[in-house]
This record gives structure tokens, C-alpha cells and sequence, in this order.
């Protein structure tokens, strides 16, 4: 599990699309741009990445001879008052109007072959089956997970016996999946992982740039969809469809592994939560079920329907300490030296709206939970015990604050 | 006074039924229907606006000046953003380019007003009305939060339980009928008004350009009508047209809001296509380069862009059949456009090019559309698109189009007809700063969105975290709006100053800019009536071609003076259309039927009363009013039965300016 480094130098799309907007004098340095879609990370965004270049150097070629033309005319043909008299009155010119009507379609027309080919190899699908071993038993997986947004975390659904064959109609009441991941949605590498995205709420839209471009989450249809990573490491993205008050606290990670690492992280996700063993801990799980469990569901304690109010709501925390943000991937879990990002975490649980703006009152987002500053140790160190750590390289890579 | 005095029609004698007077003070400019004060009305009321739509940018600026911004709330943040669309869009661009139809379109077909000028000024009433209303939400403290493009399900009672949305959906109804009546009314005009001799393809191509966007609005506007009426539906009776928990569909919305939302991106930019058409052969002393070609393609994007809606939609899930077609009817809608810049530039070309302020305005739309158009080549592309939509660069793509586009052309109208409008020429230093100005800070503001887009900064979101790489051009696009803000300020300073400096120095000449087309022949300011007498129009350019000639070795000489050539305006025994108050007090009535929908059905009664008081007001309201400072040459004719209805009464009208002689 290696990161990838996050700094780039810049492609020549990117000094292209620079150019178009007027600024190559400025452009010195790329900056530290972890969302950034001129880098592809993987064969999906690469062959967006292989068609959209050549056009950015398109665009930039007309640019250039447009606004050279522009120039030149306001230079040669500007008035500079050394004679009165009149210009020719030229009033058109058919075989130019011809040309210049031919010429751009034609143009138009070889980047529509191209355009089409990359559009149609983008919505195919070209998944082959991976061996996974699920509960001791190998199982042949066609790798593709449930993605639901709602306001504001995605979830991710993980079915090992395939999603076809499922009910999948109503999004808040999905059959029970072998793994219920949140905010962090973890892959393979070496393989195209299919998507099918849908939302409980509102749309949204889920987006990792460096591995594929966006598909909207859309209350009420499943939209498929795909991604696949060449390395391990950590891939940023955010929402991109406008859904309220939070969508720019709606972010999401994904965090690729090589298939070893992958069938590691399966095996302990598909365990249940360890009975916890201190005194704190058991006082914090007698506080989550008695309020957290209400949203939220921790295997083995709610899951049989214990969360009832708004069951699906709010991320499954069986696994939460294998995650390296919360609350949207928005937050950091750990400290950059590994240890608990403890602050944010008790803010989180002391008054959640004031750190993420949230219509909590309307069951939309966590609520202030109205605990004391003994009840969020106590909570605190219960969570402790859910999943365990990523290893280092993956909470230096994520580090989103 | 001929067999009019006489003439008794039903209520005359009743006084609110007489028609109004006044032709100067306040009274005059509410009960005006000169399509003149009217077009002036509309800019007015566009700039006032585009004040309060140039704060929300701001704002939003602001907040997004630096990473985790404070400025303002989420909360606030996604109601400015809102507003700030809803505001540049119906209430700014839309009626800045009806402001220049309502004033230019008569005077360039040689027309003496619109066909109905009592529905144009109903027209104007009836925007305000809806201009109000919307920022009415903002005096409340519940403006729309769920953008301008209001995606279902988010913009439904559950997940914007506010006033907001229904401020948007009655709002932007209240607009859309202010839309409809002006784009008949104008159709009708161009097509029935044009004075003799001038052929569809002798009409000036700002005409032109009106003419496709009036039947763009015909069309596109019913759809988003009949959209908003889902919405308020499904807001207010409990309807469930975009409610996906009973089983609707959300992309529902998505389509029908498209549908008309496209066509409205060429209702915004053909208008500014018109005027620089006019400024660009004006001032380079050319005739503008292929005005067939510049015609046909502007039907053709008409044409077209009924054929791309669904571009909005390509990460939609629409399926890829779909999105393949509309990604190639989105390339090829570039090929009319192309032409169209293509077209310019050859106009320059050869020609001898003073550069005043009109003229760099309208070059800065050459060249900043032409950056707009190739940004939106790149993401015709659908899998290109995948990575660019609903990021930064779509922001500065549009804003290229929009600002770059429509709004610097609009600008190059101000600057080329204020003396047309107002008799004074606007003063060139400042206009100069105010277009460098202008240019500068919009090239900072939105260039850089480009490459914020492409580095992943996600459209709509009211913070973003330090560490994305978003930090130094988001500061840099906020110094730039600021610089756009001085130089809007530039403009209105210039506004005044002119305007002060007018009433002391000599009157501006008939023809400042050695104009071509036939708007020219009345002097400025256009007197009321317009033209003292029909234009004979034989060729396009009519009014260049009388002033210019060729000689024996063909080449062009002047052969008249603009004072032999123009009109004087002196004559005085002119047939114009009376003043009416029913318009506004329509008008009226319309917002207060909006907040009975909002919030209790009583507040209907007076709206509905004020309604239908003004409808009937305005049948029984004579023709003529009969003590109205006209004459009536030429009126032997007049139809007398009575009640004399709406459309008589305009025909009558219709038929004196067009046929009859006058003066």
C-alpha cells in the first residue's frame, strides 16, 4: 500500500487549457492538486485524459491563429488617420463562406469519430471475475459494489454473491450486504471495479478525477458506472452535483490496494465489532446504543434493525477505525503520526452541526448529541475498539485537512 | 378634430376609462406605451438589478476569496449563488437585450412603434412585477437556496422546506409571461411593420437576431412554464411530479428545465450577436461580411439549439445512446457559431478601424466568445465532459459566453446608441477605462477558473479546504471581480458625468458614428414619433447608402450630408398610441396572486381583483383618447364599431404607422 505522490508536473493539456485562458505568463508552478483531472491515475481516466488533450491542443491551435488574426487586423486595419478614403465595400465572399463552413464541420466531424469511440469504450463494461475468499470460502466476485449518496457521505456496499438478483428498487431499504463501508471505498488494483450508483435523498454525484470521470446518484434510478486504479494509494473526490446545504462537505476517498492487501481488508471488515474489554469503552457502547444506535449500526449490536428511526442514515461504524476521515471524508481520523485525531473527533461528537452545517433537526445530518465531556470520552474510546488501524502509508496519504 | 371627438365607446364618459395624458413626469412613464420609454424602462430596471446580481457575485467572491471561508454561511452562501443566476439571467441579460429590442427594433424596420404597444409596456410591468417578487425573498429572509437550475428532488418541500423555491417557481412564472407577450409582440411587429422596400433580407441583422430569439422565447418558454407549474405543484397541493419515493422520475425536471434552458443560453447571446453586427461594419467602414451567411447561421443556431439540451446532462444517466447524440449535435452547433466570428473578423478586414469604446466592446466579444465557444467545444466531448461538467471549468466557460458574450456586447450597444437614446454621446475617456477595466477584471476572474476546474474545484461549493491547490487562483478571480466592480462603476459614473456635460454643450450630431443602418434616419433623441415620414428603403445599409456613393472609378465617395440624408423630427400631425394605466395596474396584481399561492389564498382576492379589473379596464378603454395631442391624417377610415377591441385598436394603430402617410 504505497501512495501515490500527490505532486505533479504539469502535462501539456494543462498548459493548453493555461493558454486558453490567457494567463501562460502566470503559469509557473502546478500546484499540489490531489482533484486534479489532467492526471489520470488509471486506464479509465487515462483514455478520457487521451481524448480530451488532443482537443485542449486543438482549442489552443485556433485559439492562437483566431487571436492572431484578431492582432494582425486591429493592427493593419486600424485607422491611423493617414488617408480619408474609403474602404472597399466588400460585402462577402461565397467560396470563403463555404470554406469556412466546411472546413470547422469537417474538423467537428473527425473529433465526433473519436469522441464516439472514447464515449462508447467508456460505458462498457469489461470487468472479469476476482477470487475472493469470504469467510474462509473462495468465492468468484463480479467486482461491483453499491454506491448510495445521501446528504452528505456516500456509502458503499460490498455483495460478494453479485448484485444481480437483488432487489435494489428502494435505496433506503437495501438487502444486508457482506460489507457496509463508508465514505472510503476500497479496491483492488488490476481491476475494473463496476459501480452502481443511486442516492437515498437528493442527486449527487460521485467523482474520484484521477481514475475516472463523474455519474450522478440519482434518487430512484441505478446508474452503472466504473472505475479502476494501476496503484495502489489514495484518490480524492468530492460531490459535484449541487445537493444542499453541505455539498461542499461531501467528499469521499478511494482508497485502492494490491489484491493481497484487498483480501486482508475483506477479512476484516467481514468481521463482526470485538466485544470491548475496558470500562470506559463498555460505558461508551451502553451510550451508543442507547442514542448513537438510533442512525447509526454497528454489527453485531443494531444490525438486526435496531436502527429504526432512520435506519440506513447515517455510516455503518462496525469498521469505523479503518477509515482515515469521517463525517463525509471531510475530517481526518488520525493524526498525521498515526495516533487518534482526537479533537475532531470529540468536536464532532460535543456539537456536529457547528463543524458540518447540517438540517440535523430534520433527521439530515448528525445532531448535537447533548453528551457530557466524561459521555464523549466514554464514547470516544468505545469507537476506539471498532476496526483496526490503516496501515501508516495510508493516513499519510489521506491527510484531507 | 375629425368624427374620433365625436365618438362615443362604451365607459368614455366614465372618467378612469378615459385614457392618461401626461407625456412628461412620472405619470408619463407609468402609463406610457412609447416602445422607446418603455425600452428605457426596461434598462433602467435591467441596471438596477444587475447592481444587486453584481453584489451576490461579489459575496460569493468573497467567501471564496480564501480556503474555508467565513464570509458567509452554507446556508447563505447557497441562496447568493441562487440569486445570483436567477438574477443575471431573467433579470439582467434577458431584459437588457429587451431593452435594446423594444428602443431599436422599431426604429430599425422604420416603424413608428411595436405593433401592440399596449402589450409591450403590459410586458415591461409585468417583468418588474416578477423582479420584484423575487427579490422580494430576499426582504423576507428566505431567498431560493437550490441554484438556478433547480435539480428535483433537492428543490422539493422535504429537502427545502422554506419559502425559497416558491419565490423561484412564482417568480420566474411571473417573468416568463412578461416573455411570451413581448416575443409575440415583436414577431408580429417585424413581421406586419417593416417599412416599404424592406425585404426580410434587407432587415438589419440586430433585427435579424431579435426576430430568432422572439420565437426562441415563443417556444422555450412554455416548457419552463409548464415546469414551474410542476414544481409549485409539487411544493404547494401535494403533487409528486418529481417526487422519486412515488415512483417520478427526478431527471424529469433535468429535461423539461433543459429543454427551455438551452435555447435560453442563445436567447441571451444572439441579441449581443445582433448589436455587434452593427458596431463591427459601423466602425471599420465596412459592410458587414456575408450577412446572409450571418443570418442563416444565426436561424441555424436557433435551429440547433433545440438539439443539444441534454449536454447539461451527459453524468446524468441519460445512457450512452443518448448522450452520443447529443455529444455530436453539440459539436456541430460550433460550425454556425464559427462562421459567425469568422464573419466578423472578415468584416474587419480591410477596413479602416476606429477603435471607440462600441467598437472595443464589441471586440472583446469577438475575442472572449471565441474563448467561450472553444471551452465549449472541449466539453462537447462526453467523456471530456465527465471530467469537466459541474467543476470551475463550466463556470468560466459560461461566464466567457455570458459575460464575454452577451454582456460586453450589450455594452457595446450603450456606448454605440446612447446618443440615439439620449442625444448625448458617452464620454470616450471613461468609456475606455470603463471597457479596459471591465476586460482586465473579467479575464482575471474567469480565466482562472479554467484552470481551477481542471484541477478539480467543484462547481457550487461554499468552502474548500486548504491543501487542493485551489488557494492562489480563487484569490486572484476575487481581486479580478473587484476590478470588474470598478469598472461597473466606471460606466455608471460615466452615465452621469456625460449626461451633466450634455446639458451645457452642443447638441450631438445626426450621424456621430457614420452609421449604416436605417435606425439613423430619425435625429437624436428620437423624437416620439420616430420618423417624420416612411423610409424608402431599397438596400441594406439603406441609410449609408445615401450618404455614400461610388465614383466613375468606383471608388466611395460622399455624396450627402447626414443633414441632407436624416429626418428633422419636426413634424407634428402624427397619429401615436394613447397612454394607458392598465398595463401596470395588471401587472400589479400578478405578484399579489403569488403571495396568496405562498401564503394564504386571500391575498388572490385583491391580485386577482386588481387582474381582472385591468383586463376590463383595458377592453372598454377608448382607442384614442379623444382630447390626445395628435392629429389624425390620413384616419377617414377608422373603424367605429365599438366596443372597439384590443386587437382593432392595434391594427389601427399597426396600419398608421405602417401604410398610412403621415405628417
Amino acid at each position: 500500500m504505497i501512495p501515490k505522490s500527490l505532486r505533479r508536473s504539469p502535462s501539456p493539456g494543462r498548459l493548453v487549457s493555461l493558454a486558453i485562458g490567457g494567463l501562460l505568463v502566470l503559469t509557473g508552478c502546478a500546484a499540489e492538486a490531489p482533484l486534479d483531472t489532467l492526471e489520470p491515475q488509471g486506464p479509465i481516466s487515462r483514455s478520457i485524459d487521451s481524448l480530451s488533450d488532443p482537443i485542449f491542443l486543438v482549442a489552443g491551435v485556433v485559439f492562437v491563429i483566431i487571436f492572431g488574426a484578431t492582432a494582425i487586423i486591429w493592427w493593419k486595419f486600424r485607422d491611423d488617420h493617414s488617408t480619408d478614403e474609403f474602404p472597399h465595400q466588400l460585402h462577402g465572399h461565397f467560396r470563403a463562406e463555404i470554406s469556412w463552413t466546411i472546413g470547422p464541420a469537417v474538423l467537428m466531424a473527425v473529433i465526433a469519430v473519436f469522441t464516439l469511440l472514447s464515449h462508447f469504450d467508456l460505458n462498457s463494461e469489461d470487468r472479469t471475475d476476482i477470487v475472493v475468499s469470504v469467510d474462509g470460502e473462495r468465492t468468484s466476485w463480479d467486482p461491483e459494489v453499491l454506491v448510495v449518496g445521501q446528504q452528505w457521505w456516500w456509502e458503499f456496499r460490498y455483495y460478494f454473491d453479485g448484485l444481480d438478483g437483488l432487489d435494489l428498487s428502494d435505496a433506503r431499504n437495501l438487502p444486508p450486504a457482506d460489507i457496509v463501508a463508508a465514505n472510503q471505498l476500497v479496491i483492488p488494483t488490476g481491476s475494473e471495479i463496476g459501480l452502481r450508483i443511486t442516492s437515498r435523498d437528493v442527486i449527487h454525484s460521485y467523482w474520484i478525477p484521477a481514475l475516472n470521470g463523474k455519474r450522478d446518484a440519482v434518487p430512484g434510478r441505478m446508474a452503472p458506472w466504473k472505475i479502476e486504479a494501476e496503484t495502489p494509494g489514495v484518490y480524492f473526490g468530492q460531490c459535484t452535483e449541487f445537493c444542499g446545504l453541505s455539498h461542499s462537505r461531501m467528499r469521499m476517498q478511494t482508497v485502492a490496494m494490491d489484491p493481497a492487501d484487498f483480501q486482508l481488508w475483506v477479512d476484516q471488515q467481514m468481521k463482526p465489532a470485538v466485544e470491548p474489554t475496558d470500562t470506559a469503552a463498555l460505558r461508551g457502547r451502553a451510550i451508543f446504543e442507547g442514542q448513537c444506535a438510533r442512525c447509526h449500526v454497528v454489527n453485531g449490536i443494531n444490525d438486526g434493525g435496531g436502527a429504526d428511526l432512520v435506519a440506513n442514515a447515517a455510516p455503518n461504524l462496525t469498521h469505523m477505525m479503518s477509515r482515515t476521515t469521517f463525517a463525509g471524508g471531510i475530517f481526518d481520523l488520525y493524526e498525521p503520526d498515526g495516533s487518534l485525531n482526537r479533537t475532531q473527533l470529540e468536536a464532532w461528537l460535543r456539537n456536529a452541526p457547528a463543524e458540518k452545517p447540517a438540517y440535523a433537526e430534520g433527521r439530515r445530518g448528525m445532531p448535537a448529541m447533548g453528551l457530557s465531556e466524561s459521555q464523549i470520552d466514554d464514547v470516544v474510546a468505545y469507537l476506539q475498539t471498532l476496526g483496526t488501524a490503516p496501515a501508516m502509508d495510508v493516513i499519510t496519504a489521506t491527510e484531507v485537512d | 378634430m375629425s368624427d374620433v371627438t365625436e365618438l362615443e365607446t362604451p365607459g368614455g364618459s366614465i372618467g378612469v376609462y378615459t385614457r392618461p395624458k401626461a407625456n412628461t413626469g412620472w405619470r408619463d412613464w407609468i402609463t406610457t406605451v412609447d416602445h422607446k420609454k418603455i425600452g428605457i424602462l426596461y434598462g433602467a430596471t435591467a441596471m438596477f438589478f444587475f447592481a444587486i446580481g453584481g453584489l451576490e457575485a461579489l459575496l460569493i467572491r468573497l467567501q471564496l476569496a480564501t480556503p474555508d471561508g467565513t464570509v458567509l454561511g452554507a446556508d447563505t452562501y447557497n441562496r447568493v449563488f441562487t440569486m445570483h443566476g436567477v438574477t443575471m439571467v431573467f433579470l439582467v441579460i434577458m431584459p437588457l437585450a429587451a431593452a435594446f429590442a423594444n428602443y431599436l427594433l422599431p426604429l430599425q424596420i422604420g416603424a413608428r412603434d411595436v405593433a401592440f404597444p399596449r402589450m409591450n409596456a403590459l410586458s415591461f410591468w409585468i417583468f418588474l412585477a416578477g423582479g420584484l417578487f423575487l427579490n422580494m425573498a430576499w426582504i423576507v429572509g428566505d431567498a431560493p437556496d437550490g441554484g438556478w437550475f433547480a435539480y428535483a428532488p433537492n428543490t422539493g418541500m422535504i429537502f427545502s422546506p422554506g419559502k425559497g423555491m416558491d419565490y423561484y417557481a412564482i417568480g420566474l412564472q411571473i417573468t416568463g409571461i412578461a416573455s411570451l407577450i413581448s416575443a409575440m409582440n415583436l414577431i408580429v411587429t417585424v413581421l406586419n411593420m417593416r417599412a416599404p422596400g424592406m425585404t426580410l433580407f434587407k432587415m438589419p441583422v440586430f433585427t435579424w437576431m431579435i426576430l430568432v430569439v422572439q420565437f426562441l422565447l415563443l417556444f422555450a418558454v412554455p416548457v419552463i412554464t409548464v415546469a414551474l407549474f410542476l414544481l409549485l405543484f409539487d411544493r404547494n397541493f401535494g403533487a409528486n411530479f418529481f417526487n422519486p419515493e412515488m415512483g417520478a422520475d427526478p431527471l424529469l425536471w433535468q429535461h423539461l428545465f433543459w429543454i427551455f434552458g438551452h435555447p435560453e443560453v442563445y436567447i441571451l447571446i444572439l441579441p449581443s450577436f445582433g448589436i455587434i453586427s452593427e458596431v463591427i461594419p459601423t466602425f471599420s467602414r465596412k459592410p458587414l461580411f456575408g450577412y446572409p451567411f450571418m443570418v442563416f447561421s444565426g436561424i441555424a443556431i436557433g435551429f440547433m439549439g433545440w438539439g443539444v439540451w441534454a449536454h447539461h446532462m451527459f453524468v446524468s444517466g441519460i445512457g450512452p445512446i443518448s448522450v452520443a447524440a447529443f455529444s455530436v449535435s453539440t459539436m456541430f452547433i460550433a460550425v454556425p457559431t464559427g462562421v459567425k466570428i469568422l464573419n466578423w473578423l472578415a468584416t474587419m478586414w480591410g477596413g479602416r478601424i476606429r477603435f471607440n469604446t462600441p467598437m472595443l466592446f464589441a471586440s472583446g466579444v469577438v475575442s472572449m466568445f471565441t474563448i467561450g465557444g472553444l471551452s465549449g467545444v472541449t466539453h462537447s466531448l462526453a467523456p471530456a465532459d465527465t471530467q469537466q461538467t459541474d467543476t470551475y471549468y463550466i463556470v468560466a466557460h459560461f461566464h466567457y459566453v455570458i459575460f464575454g458574450g452577451a454582456l460586453l456586447g450589450i455594452f457595446a450597444g450603450f456606448y454605440f446608441w446612447w446618443p440615439k437614446v439620449f442625444g448625448h454621446l458617452l464620454d470616450e475617456k471613461w468609456g475606455k477605462w470603463n471597457f479596459w477595466l471591465m476586460i482586465v477584471g473579467f479575464n482575471m476572474t474567469f480565466g482562472p477558473m479554467h484552470i481551477l476546474g481542471l484541477q478539480g474545484m467543484s462547481r457550487r461549493i461554499d468552502s474548500y479546504s486548504p491543501g487542493f491547490g485551489f488557494e492562489f487562483w480563487n484569490m486572484f478571480a476575487s481581486i479580478g471581480a473587484f476590478i470588474i466592480a470598478v469598472g461597473v462603476v466606471v460606466f455608471m459614473v460615466n452615465v452621469v458625468i456625460s449626461a451633466r456635460r450634455a446639458r451645457t454643450a452642443p447638441p450631438v450630431g445626426l450621424d456621430p458614428w457614420d452609421a449604416r443602418s436605417p435606425e439613423w434616419f430619425s435625429p437624436n433623441p428620437t423624437p416620439a414619433h420616430n420618423f417624420d415620414e416612411d423610409i424608402q428603403i431599397n438596400s441594406l445599409d439603406e441609410f449609408w447608402h445615401r450618404k455614400y456613393g461610388e465614383d466613375e472609378d468606383g471608388r466611395v465617395v460622399r455624396v450627402a450630408t447626414a443633414e441632407e440624408v436624416c429626418q428633422d423630427g419636426s413634424a407634428t400631425d402624427t397619429h401615436l398610441p394613447s397612454p394607458s394605466y392598465w398595463p401596470v395596474v395588471l401587472a400589479a396584481g400578478l405578484p399579489f396572486v403569488g403571495f396568496g399561492l405562498m401564503y394564504t389564498l386571500w391575498f388572490c382576492v385583491p391580485g386577482g381583483a386588481l387582474v381582472l379589473m385591468a383586463i376590463y379596464g383595458w377592453i372598454f378603454e377608448p382607442v384614442d383618447d379623444p382630447d390626445g395631442p395628435h392629429g389624425h391624417g390620413g384616419h377617414g377610415d377608422e373603424p367605429t364599431e365599438d366596443p372597439p377591441s384590443e386587437e382593432r385598436a392595434d391594427d389601427a394603430s399597426a396600419e398608421t404607422t405602417e401604410e398610412a402617410p403621415v405628417g
